[in-house]
């Protein structure tokens, strides 16, 4: 319909401005000839240029769709939930089981992604032992979505002992949030 | 560059001398008066129960050149010798106040100088100077004097720079020591410690009253566990400037940073040995944590450990014969000791169940370390048979990090304090703790304290 419209719109436009350019040379009939194919051929070529625009747009809708697909992938990608150790151990707790199980679920269908995984301490303890302790939070998760199946290749481990807290704060709060493995979701390795 | 000639007669025109100042135009030093031999003698054991502090009185110095004192040297001289041996904690120094001696007429020599005037103001030791200054250039001589015996114990003369003033006096504080104690003290020493802002940490260095902070590395970065080579040229460290932490050597003097060990996982930078060829590292390549010996010139490894626990934080005994290191291996982390090639390991520490960051002092006889107690950590120290174990602090908020003086009588470490932390000096018994660095905005960890050597 809107398509119609648009060319009977442009074909009375075109009429018109033959119109006048008959009424001012009407001696000179192979120009008006001529000008009548070349208004006709022209409504034909807008007719086509408007498909093209269509695809064009189905197309962009389609990629715009991918991309938002995508960016919600990434975002979950970025929202990777951390899991939390207790004190001085690197044992995996339920709770933290249960969230690498659904991290392990993403990753075996998102396979393009590899996972940097970073293990924290808590600032109690020297710093030379929690770097060992990091390491040993990281290795566990690592090894838990191993047997989970997500390919070894995929998964790359980092310790940051105590260097860097997510809060840096002196207490028993901030401490239980800083024992923590994080894990960095990419797509290709760093 | 520094030079120092033993044992001359004070001869300060020879050509040695003038070559070496021209070339170097640094600070000189040779012993001008060696009539009386003040090595071999310890006057008193400062280990002992019944150590009194030696009163020692310290009269400005004369200025025996002809050129005018512009910059108040002749008090600079003898006010930076007392805060120096004040460090200490082994002298008392008397008030300038109390002296009697007319300094107008004595001299800086023992046959110009009245023993009676200081005995009699409690002085059983005095220290006398004499500086000329010419242009930048600045000679300085210092005597030490036994007041009761009327006698010189041990003679200085120095040659530098006006700048070089505290330098001059740092040298002859550690003449002093010696003469006294038998022992340099710690006064040519410097600690190294991790300054860390926000994310990123660098190395620092500082002299071992404080003084004269240096900024080492910029690595935008997370930088650890800086490590002295036995000549004090060079600091091991672990850097993650490159993503993984690495280990790597910095030579002071150039500045330059070579990768040294970039095993997969953790590359953790450890002592270097009493004769400087090896240096300990705790690896994770295996999967597992251990310790490992490095020899330095050959790159060679040597696993030392073989547990599935966490192995960290190794220490040499002084004689590079044993190791003290970290071990998880017992359910938390406790030290352990096992002979230099992995062999013969113990369990040392049993009180309280997180114990870590073993040192061990440079006389062999105590390993001090980090341990929980009632929620925070402190700093304790024990002997090598697991004997005589002694909680050295009691602070609020907590104290870590313990490293020695490469004399063993105080503990540099780090301790919070107003949600900051900062370096700490205690002796090695407990007492007189003080806070040697502080900076806002920073705070200041793992300290480690410079073998002695000639810094400058």
């Amino acid at each position: 319909m809107k398509r119609n419209i648009k060319i009977i719109g442009m074909l009375i436009l075109v009429l018109s401005f033959s119109f006048i350019f008959m009424s001012g040379c009407a001696k000179e009939q192979v120009v008006k000839d001529e000008a009548l194919v070349t208004e006709e051929g022209k409504a034909v070529d807008t007719a086509t240029e408007t498909e093209e625009r269509e695809a064009l747009l189905k197309e962009e809708e389609e990629a715009r769709a991918a991309l938002k697909e995508r960016e919600l992938v990434m975002q979950e990608a970025a929202a990777f939930e951390d899991i939390r150790f207790d004190f001085d151990k690197y044992d995996l707790k339920p709770e933290a089981r249960e969230i690498l199980r659904e991290h392990a679920d993403w990753l075996l269908k998102h396979t393009e992604f590899e996972v940097i995984i970073e293990g924290h301490c808590d600032e109690r303890g020297s710093g030379e032992y929690n770097l060992a302790l990091g390491e040993r939070r990281a290795e566990a998760s690592s090894d838990y979505l191993v047997t989970l199946g997500v390919d070894n290749g995929r998964l790359t481990t980092i310790s940051y002992g105590e260097e860097l807290p997510l809060d840096p704060s002196h207490n028993e709060d901030a401490w239980a949030k800083n024992r923590r493995d994080h894990f960095v979701v990419v797509t290709e390795k760093k | 560059m520094f030079f120092e000639l033993l044992p001359l007669n004070f001869k300060p025109e020879t050509d040695i001398m003038r070559i070496m100042r021209k070339i170097t135009a640094f600070l000189v030093l040779l012993v001008f008066c060696c009539s009386c031999p003040a090595f071999g003698k310890v006057y008193i054991d400062i280990d002992s129960p019944a150590f009194q502090k030696f009163a020692a009185a310290i009269p400005d110095f004369k200025n025996i050149g002809s050129n005018e004192d512009t910059e108040n040297l002749s008090a600079r001289f003898s006010d930076n010798l007392t805060e120096m041996l004040k460090i200490t904690g082994f002298f008392r120094i008397i008030d300038k106040n109390a002296f009697l001696e007319d300094q107008s007429k004595a001299g800086i020599a023992a046959g110009s100088i009245d023993f009676h005037d200081w005995s009699s103001i409690g002085a059983e030791f005095l220290v006398k100077g004499g500086f000329q200054c010419n242009g930048k250039d600045l000679t300085a001589e210092f005597r030490l004097f036994d007041v009761v015996e009327g006698k010189l114990v041990t003679a200085k003369k120095y040659w530098g720079t006006r700048e070089e003033i505290k330098i001059m006096v740092l040298k002859f504080a550690s003449e002093i020591l010696l003469a006294l104690t038998g022992e340099r003290g710690v006064f040519e020493t410097k600690i190294a410690f991790i300054g860390k802002k926000g994310k990123t940490s660098d190395i620092y260095i500082i002299d071992f009253d404080g003084s004269r902070l240096v900024r080492v590395t910029r690595n935008s970065s997370i930088t650890l566990l800086p490590h002295w080579s036995q000549d004090g040229k060079k600091l091991s460290f672990t850097s993650y400037m490159r993503g993984n932490p690495d280990l790597y050597f910095i030579d002071l003097s150039t500045g330059k940073t070579k990768r040294i060990a970039n095993f997969k996982g953790l590359n953790l930078s450890g002592p270097w040995s009493p004769d400087g060829s090896k240096i300990l590292l705790t690896l994770s390549k295996d999967g597992n944590e251990e310790i490992y010996v490095m020899d330095i010139e050959k790159r060679k490894l040597r696993r030392l450990t073989y547990d599935p626990a966490i192995d960290v934080s190794p220490t040499w005994s002084p004689d590079g014969k044993k190791i003290a290191f970290v071990s998880g291996r017992s359910g938390s982390p406790q030290v352990f000791i096992m002979n230099s090639d992995g062999s013969n390991v113990r369990r040392l520490t049993y009180e309280g169940r997180y114990n870590t960051s073993p040192c061990w002092s440079p006389n062999g006889k105590r390993i001090a370390y980090e341990g929980m107690a009632n929620g925070h950590f402190q700093i304790f120290s024990i002997d090598e048979a697991g004997g005589n174990f002694l909680q050295l602090t009691f602070e609020k908020g907590g104290c870590e990090y313990p490293s020695w003086s490469p004399d063993g009588r105080y503990l540099a470490f780090s301790s919070r304090k107003n949600g900051k932390i900062r370096i700490c000096i205690i002796n090695s018994n407990g007492l007189n703790l003080r806070t040697l660095h502080e900076e806002t905005g920073m705070d200041a960890i793992c300290p480690s304290w410079s073998p002695r050597f000639n810094f400058y």
